[in-house]
């Protein structure tokens, strides 16, 4: 009888403690141990925006016979990496023509409207640099 | 117009599982080098790029080749628009567990924090008159530096009253500082940059809020010597990390070294009343009897005894000092001098009646001053918007003076920090 009473009390306690009763405040003791009051607290996260998908531009059939524009974004030691990325494609795709360009603006983050009105109207694709 | 980034491999992660994602282009072609490029010779380059990413295990040129050419798969094509998730709005557990929870999902500076339970919101809350649920600003784990046409890197976060004030709870803030809070909160100002600078933000309060709340700006005025100073940068830090979706490492921080000040930030209440010169607020055109907050970012502050020109004499010129420390600071941020109140008024006896005679003093060239080669070589742009005569600051004149501490000793601190934004606390209440 006094088990049933107690596996009673337990199962009260329980359910208190699982429905968050606020009437329970601190640890609860049952059969001797000490358990842990379970409370509900606020997220503090904020509200991220939607992203819109956007398609990538289409690929080129071949670089053979294109422009592609090396774009330094005037990070230090990019105008070396882009020199060499040149070098490469006069070595190894002579067919390719390349154009280095420093993006203006005034910083890295920056843009540079006349840069990407050149590109649009000359380019046939673009490789944007960056050193770190 | 097809193209391809090149970023060196140690920012794959943000790239990847951030910056493609929020563009809208989680597919995009990217290649990815041996990093760092900065500081590498040609010869050094030549091999990284003849060699195979640290990332795809493709050989560089042949990558980028490809990138350029390969069709695009369905899904590098697709449309359409995803709602990102954040998850429940409440959490129930126990305490322990919930401490636990927090730190486990980086809600948290990794240090306890009280857990933010309805009541004790609904008490923070008591702090302002604004609806819990008005919007108050949008945050970016960077902002972008003062300018024309500068593209945002990172997607905008917003965040309610309600949200500010979760975070103030579990700061450690009261009620009564949740004007200050919301004043900042409604610049969008992040408290953690993600630049890999490891910059440090500051806030400068000026008017009757800084007695209201109990700031200190007495002895010890930028330590952990009052609930007020202690906790107000740490809840900045918490919206920053939760609202802001800022300080999270691999993806929106990316501080080298780091820097303790992102602890707490910089937090300087004025001591305007043992100041010689108009407290900072009424310098930008505030009344003296507004409560202010001024945004400041940079590297932090030390102390000005840490400089070569600042030396113990019985005699001191601290004006001719604060110039030569001036002089030699970086000049991304400028200078900000945060001076003890007894050395403030040694600088007004040496002739400075104003703050913004001392400004022009400092920023007038000193003898034989060339201008430090990284600012030629980073910004050639900027140095046809010059003032003619003036020093060459990146972003324009940056020298900012404060006046806080005690008057125990002739001790002064100094920083590349700008502050740029004053905003209204009492417009918060």
């Amino acid at each position: 009888m006094s088990k049933r009473w107690l596996i009673s009390v337990f199962a009260v306690v329980v359910f208190c403690l699982s429905s968050g009763n606020p009437v329970l405040h601190g640890p609860v003791k049952v059969l001797g141990q000490d358990i842990e009051q379970k409370i509900t607290v606020l997220s503090p996260i904020g509200m991220p925006p939607e992203i819109q998908l956007k398609p990538m531009a289409p690929r080129l059939d071949t670089l053979e016979g294109k422009t592609v524009y090396l774009v330094n974004d005037g990070y230090l030691g990019t105008d070396i990496l882009l020199g060499e990325m040149r070098a490469w494609f006069q070595a190894n795709m002579p067919g390719v023509d390349t154009v280095y360009k420093v993006k203006g603006g005034g910083g890295f983050a920056a843009e540079d409207p006349a840069l990407w009105a050149e590109i649009k109207e000359k380019a046939d694709a673009v490789v944007m640099g960056m050193g770190h | 117009m097809p193209t391809v980034p090149l970023i060196i491999s140690e920012f794959y992660e943000q790239v990847k599982t951030h910056h493609t994602i929020q563009k809208g282009m989680p597919g995009l072609r990217v290649t990815y080098l041996i990093p760092p490029v900065w500081g590498k010779t040609a010869e050094q380059v030549r091999k990284d790029i003849v060699g195979k990413s640290p990332v795809s295990g493709e050989v560089v040129m042949q990558e980028i080749v490809e990138n350029l050419t390969k069709p695009l798969t369905a899904e590098e094509r697709k449309t359409g628009t995803i709602k990102p998730s954040t998850g429940p709005d409440r959490f129930t557990d126990t305490p322990d567990n919930l401490q636990r929870m927090f730190m486990e999902k980086r809600m948290t500076d990794y240090m306890p924090i009280i857990l933010p339970t309805e009541e004790k919101v609904a008490n923070m809350l008591k702090g302002t008159s604004h609806d819990p649920d008005a919007i108050v600003g949008k945050m970016a784990a960077h902002t972008a530096m003062p300018g024309e046409n500068n593209v945002e890197i990172f997607e905008h976060w917003s965040y309610t009253v309600r949200t500010v004030a979760i975070n103030a709870v579990m700061a450690g803030c009261r009620p009564e500082y949740m004007p200050v809070l919301l004043a900042v909160a409604s610049t969008g100002k992040e408290a953690i940059s993600v630049s890999d600078n490891s910059f440090t933000e500051g806030l400068i309060i000026n008017g009757p809020i800084r007695d209201e709340i109990g700031l200190n700006y007495g002895i010890g005025a930028m330590g952990p010597f009052s609930q007020a100073n202690s906790t107000l940068g740490r809840a900045w830090n918490l919206l920053s990390i939760n609202a802001g979706n800022c300080g999270r490492v691999g993806t929106t921080y990316m501080g080298v070294v780091g820097n303790p000040m992102n602890w707490n930030n910089v937090i300087i209440a004025e001591n305007e009343e043992e100041s010689p010169w108009k407290p900072l607020h009424v310098r930008k055109g505030f009344k003296s009897s507004d409560s202010v907050v001024m945004l400041c970012e940079g590297w932090g502050v030390l102390s000005a005894k840490n400089s070569r020109y600042s030396v113990w004499e019985k005699e001191m010129d601290f004006s001719g000092t604060l110039k030569k420390i001036v002089a030699d600071q970086d000049r991304l941020f400028g200078t900000l001098a945060v001076l003890s109140p007894p050395v403030a008024n040694f600088i007004k006896e040496e002739g400075f009646d104003t703050i913004e005679k001392l400004i022009e003093f400092l920023a007038e060239p000193a003898e034989g001053m060339k201008m430090p080669p990284k600012a030629k070589m980073m910004l050639p742009q900027a140095k046809g918007k010059l003032p003619q005569g003036k020093m060459p600051f990146f972003m324009g004149p940056q020298i900012e003076i404060v006046v806080t501490g005690g008057s125990n000793n002739n001790y002064w601190s100094y920083g590349g920090m700008a502050c740029r934004q004053s905003v209204s606390i009492d417009d918060w209440r």
